[in-house]
């Protein structure tokens, strides 16, 4: 059930100092608790471009697997759009997937999606709640330019102890959390794992039902509170994907995340946090087959020192400026053979840069109606040796090289202005402006239409410049039926520098002249979306509509015109319902309508080694087809038969009526007559059940 | 190697849902006709044709159009310029007088409309294969045949290898091209089969081995790495001058013939490549 939220009104006129106290929400009050009040007034908030969600919504929304997801749902926000089908990969702005700031307590998350995307690594059992910024993004956080998604995990009750878990029919999950020492520290455990290669285990053949095809994920966080000024907080994640063919082949991946953050109030308008934070992102692989005996293995990790200060001293402004110093290391993969392995083994330089930003910021309510957030953010990122640096020509031939110790190699310093403002025109309606300018040092190469484990990662350097991006937006905020009902709007412009895309053929694995085959240009991305949403009464939602349009320019692809980037989408919908039947039955639904992504298909064709070939023109030229599907879902919670334990059903269908969306279009040389070609899609979901029993005591 | 993982990840997937695949209609652009020349020279007793068409419309009955009328022609090492003419009977260009050296290079030059078409590479020289064999394996509960080919491939240089296959008498057909890269210097294995998997145990199998140039090494990757999966399916680099699409090489080519009939299987070999 969760906790209920708390407010109180503090007069900061004299020396208070209060502790609060969560206590678990009750059915009953559920209904009176999450009203306005566990919601920021959006129209009072100069902060635009920004969405909270808690944990208690992405659970009600249904997804696929009956698995709660946070990117599922966040997907279905506006301005927000999908990877492919199933896929937890988001775009947001018409910006790329690498150009959203996953963060989880604050530690970077490099890749939050498991088995080809289509579970996040967020088990939503772990998470207190998810703040999502699209634009008018604030100064304490840079490093990449499309949005910031930063994900809190659950502290942990410090009263009493408590068990929550799952079973469906992909995976289990178990959170334990309760008191160390009462009223002073607590912990939060909680695990999920996958079973899919349960059921490879009953084929006959040797060879599948000794492969591996799971993952599981690990939070755990617990706190400690040292006196009533000083709280230590220490997290973690841990998630793994394993892949394994018989004994010959395996790949595993994923992150690792740990955060200790030290938090003090240093007096009474002065709050410091203190922060050291540690993540990584590996993946392995282990062939061993015939006179094959090779690994691979790659990493990319970061140490993150961060010092945060939050001040109130003044009338009408809390100003926020801190400092952090991020060290980037990325070991792209190198492959390590046996000594009687027909392959060889091949070491590509370790890059690694340090990312120092400082940043102040003040939320300053100038009137009764006018307040704003202003801040600048100066970031210097410095490239370091040791290594082996190139230069390159126009057509990507490397030219030069030079040999660096352990040196500074170039540095990058920018100046990033952000601002948010609000006036309210009178007590349910504002408008809203923001500018913001963002930079990004760390780029992740992906030339396939899913982000792959094994995608590429790459810092700025002397050939790849930092990527920047410049957004305006306006909006318009109303409430309605006294906060009740949130309705906004808001239409932006982004403007992208440097951003990256490949020459023909590119060769990203095992290269050390890797940025030779990069390609550099700009993109600008403009829209509008309009939202809606219900928080009250039996039923709640929203619907959302995004109209947009996201598009690139280099001069070495499409002869130099504008093109449509992948993501691209011209209308995106989403409607979200969640209504109470009964105080045992609450039923949703979701239903989402895009245009098709666009993309690359041949406008001719030719005939070449006796086969026929496409003939490409035009970059993204053409659309997927439309893209639409429901999902609903029914949950069934019996009376309690003891009173602590608590237990309900979960049911869903997942692309309820069976859309045959189209995940691949290819085409192909007819059977019957090959001159004729043809065209053939693949579907990869039809409707999917799913039940999951969830209990909690 | 990332071909590698997704094909592995894709196969997987395949055995775990059971997608469906559907003809569909799509209206498809018709772009303007370019040119397209196929000029993969050997050094083999074998006709040598070189094919000049254009592209036609995707939903065009004709898989290509002809060009029947071009001037076409390869210069080589001193000088001496080999005409090619066209032919009905091999719907392209041949010339009785082209013979290939190794290390010698080529010029190609193909006039059609007036615009002139042109391209210049050097023969490979061939890498000596030391065995064949045969080989089975099961991926999957799927059994399939290769030829195998093992082979020192010459230390310090990049070698850059092409094969087409022929599968009981049926014309040849591309299967693959390999690098050294990861195996420079190595005692090296390939493993030839075809790309319709239509080998069987009674088959007759000749290859193609061809030792080709880096150019046409690019071309051929870049052809067998477009999949639907790719973020921008793009037309292979051309190494001809232009504007034409498909390429020239001049490479040093040797034939293989294996009868799967006499297949002996002294150990069943599993493996996955």
């Amino acid at each position: 059930m969760g906790y209920s939220t708390l407010s109180s009104t503090v007069e900061l006129n004299k020396n208070v100092q209060r502790s609060f106290e969560i206590s678990n929400a009750e059915k009953e009050i559920e209904e009176i608790v999450v009203s306005a009040s566990s919601r920021p007034n959006q129209v009072r908030s100069p902060q635009m471009g920004a969405v909270k969600i808690t944990t208690e919504e992405i659970k009600k929304v249904p997804v696929i697997f009956g698995e709660p997801d946070i990117l599922k749902t966040i997907q279905l926000l506006p301005g927000v759009a999908t990877g492919n089908e199933g896929s937890s990969n988001f775009f947001v702005r018409g910006g790329g997937g690498d150009q959203n700031l996953i963060l989880l307590d604050e530690a970077i998350v490099y890749n939050a999606s498991h088995l080809l995307g289509f579970f996040s690594t967020f088990n939503s059992d772990a998470i207190k709640d998810v703040n999502l910024f699209k634009g008018g993004i604030p100064a304490q956080y840079g490093g990449r330019i499309s949005s910031v998604l930063d994900i809190n995990m659950l502290d942990g009750n410090k009263k009493e102890f408590g068990v929550e878990g799952g079973v469906g029919l992909i995976a289990s999950r178990l959170k334990i959390d309760g008191p160390i020492v009462k009223d002073k520290s607590s912990f939060m455990v909680s695990g999920r794992r996958t079973y899919a290669d349960l059921f490879l285990k009953l084929s006959n053949d040797e060879n599948i039902n000794q492969s591996k095809l799971y993952f599981y994920d690990l939070n755990a966080k617990m706190n400690y509170k040292i006196n009533d000024r000083n709280t230590l907080y220490l997290s973690g994640y841990f998630g793994k994907d394993d892949l394994g063919y018989s004994d010959r082949f395996s790949f595993d991946w994923g992150n690792a995340t740990a955060t200790l953050r030290w938090n003090s109030i240093l007096n009474e308008k002065l709050f410091s946090n203190t922060s050291l934070i540690y993540s990584d992102f590996t993946y392995n692989v282990r062939v061993n087959s015939n006179d094959n005996d090779f690994g691979i293995a790659s990493q990319i990790k970061n140490w993150n020192l961060k010092q945060d200060f939050t001040y109130y001293g003044l009338n009408r402004h809390s100003i926020r400026f801190g400092v952090n110093v991020l060290n980037q290391k990325i070991s792209p993969a190198s492959l390590n053979a046996a000594d009687n392995s027909t392959v060889n083994s091949i070491s590509v330089d370790t890059r690694q840069g340090y990312e120092s930003a400082i940043y102040a910021s003040d939320e300053w309510k100038v009137s009764d109606r006018f307040s704003m957030i202003y801040g600048l953010r100066l970031t210097n990122f410095t490239v370091m040796g040791p290594g082996t640096f190139y230069e390159f020509d126009s057509d990507g031939e490397a030219i030069g090289e030079k040999q660096y110790g352990r040196e500074v190699v170039k540095n990058y310093l920018n100046l990033e202005p952000r601002l948010s403002m609000s006036y309210q025109l009178n007590r349910n309606n504002s408008i809203k402006a923001s500018y913001n300018r963002i930079v990004q040092h760390l780029h992740q190469l992906t030339n396939t239409t899913s982000s792959l484990p094994t995608d590429q990662y790459v810092i700025s350097s002397m050939n790849i410049k930092p990527q920047i991006a410049d957004q305006v937006s306006l909006g318009y905020f109303q409430n309605f039926a006294n906060n009740g009902y949130e309705f906004s709007t808001e239409i932006y412009y982004k403007d992208m520098q440097n951003q990256i895309d490949f020459r023909n053929g590119a060769d990203l694995q095992a290269n050390n002249q890797l940025e030779g085959d990069l390609l550099f240009g700009k993109g600008r991305a403009y829209g509008i979306e309009w939202l809606l949403r219900k928080n009250r009464g039996k039923l709640n939602g929203w619907i959302s509509y995004t109209l947009a349009k996201s598009e690139r320019q280099f001069d070495q692809i499409n002869g130099g015109e504008w093109f449509n980037a992948r993501q691209d989408r011209t209308h995106d919908i989403s409607i979200v319902a969640m209504y109470e039947l009964s105080k045992r039955w609450t039923a949703g639904a979701t239903f989402v309508y895009n245009t098709g992504n666009a993309i690359t298909f041949p406008s001719g064709k030719y005939q070449l080694d006796g086969s026929t070939r496409f003939y490409y023109t035009e970059r993204n030229g053409y659309r997927m087809p439309d893209y639409h599907r429901l999902d609903l879902s029914v949950v069934y919670e019996p009376t309690p038969e003891k009173k602590r334990f608590r237990s309900s059903w979960a049911f869903g269908v997942y692309n309820a009526y069976n859309r045959r969306n189209a995940y691949i279009i290819d085409f192909r040389e007819n059977e019957v007559n090959p001159n004729i070609t043809e065209a053939y899609r693949i579907a990869l979901f039809g409707a999917i059940p799913s039940v999951t029993w969830n209990f909690k005591f | 190697m990332k071909r590698f993982y997704s094909s592995f990840l894709l196969l997987l997937f395949c055995h775990l849902l059971s997608s469906c695949e559907e003809v569909i209609d799509i209206n498809l652009n018709d772009a303007d006709q370019r040119v397209v020349i196929e000029a993969d020279l050997n050094n083999l007793p074998s006709a040598q044709v070189i094919y000049v068409t254009r592209t036609v419309p995707f939903n065009d009955a004709r898989p290509h159009e002809v060009v029947t009328d071009a001037v076409v022609e390869v210069t080589g090492p001193r000088n001496n310029t080999s005409n090619f003419i066209y032919s009905p009977e091999h719907q392209g260009y041949v010339s009785r007088s082209f013979s290939a050296r190794e290390n010698s290079t080529y010029t190609l030059r193909v006039i059609v409309d007036e615009k002139v078409y042109e391209s210049t590479e050097s023969m490979p020289a061939q890498v000596p294969v030391d065995s064949v064999g045969m080989l089975r394996e099961n991926i999957f509960n799927d059994t399939y045949y290769f030829a195998t080919f093992r082979f020192q491939d010459p230390a310090g240089v990049p070698n850059y290898y092409k094969y087409n296959v022929s599968v009981d008498g049926r014309p040849f057909k591309f299967f693959s091209v390999f690098s050294d890269k990861f195996n420079d210097g190595l005692y090296v294995t390939h493993q030839v089969g075809s790309v319709d998997n239509d080998i069987d145990i009674n088959s007759k199998v000749v290859v193609r081995r061809q030792s080709v140039s880096a150019a046409v090494f690019r071309y051929w990757d870049e052809l067998q790495s477009t999949n639907p999966g790719s973020a921008a399916p793009a037309n292979p680099t051309s190494n001809i001058s232009n504007g034409a699409l498909g390429y020239f090489g001049v490479s040093s080519a040797m034939i293989y013939e294996f009868d799967f009939s006499t297949y002996q299987e002294i150990s069943i070999q599993d493996t996955l490549q």
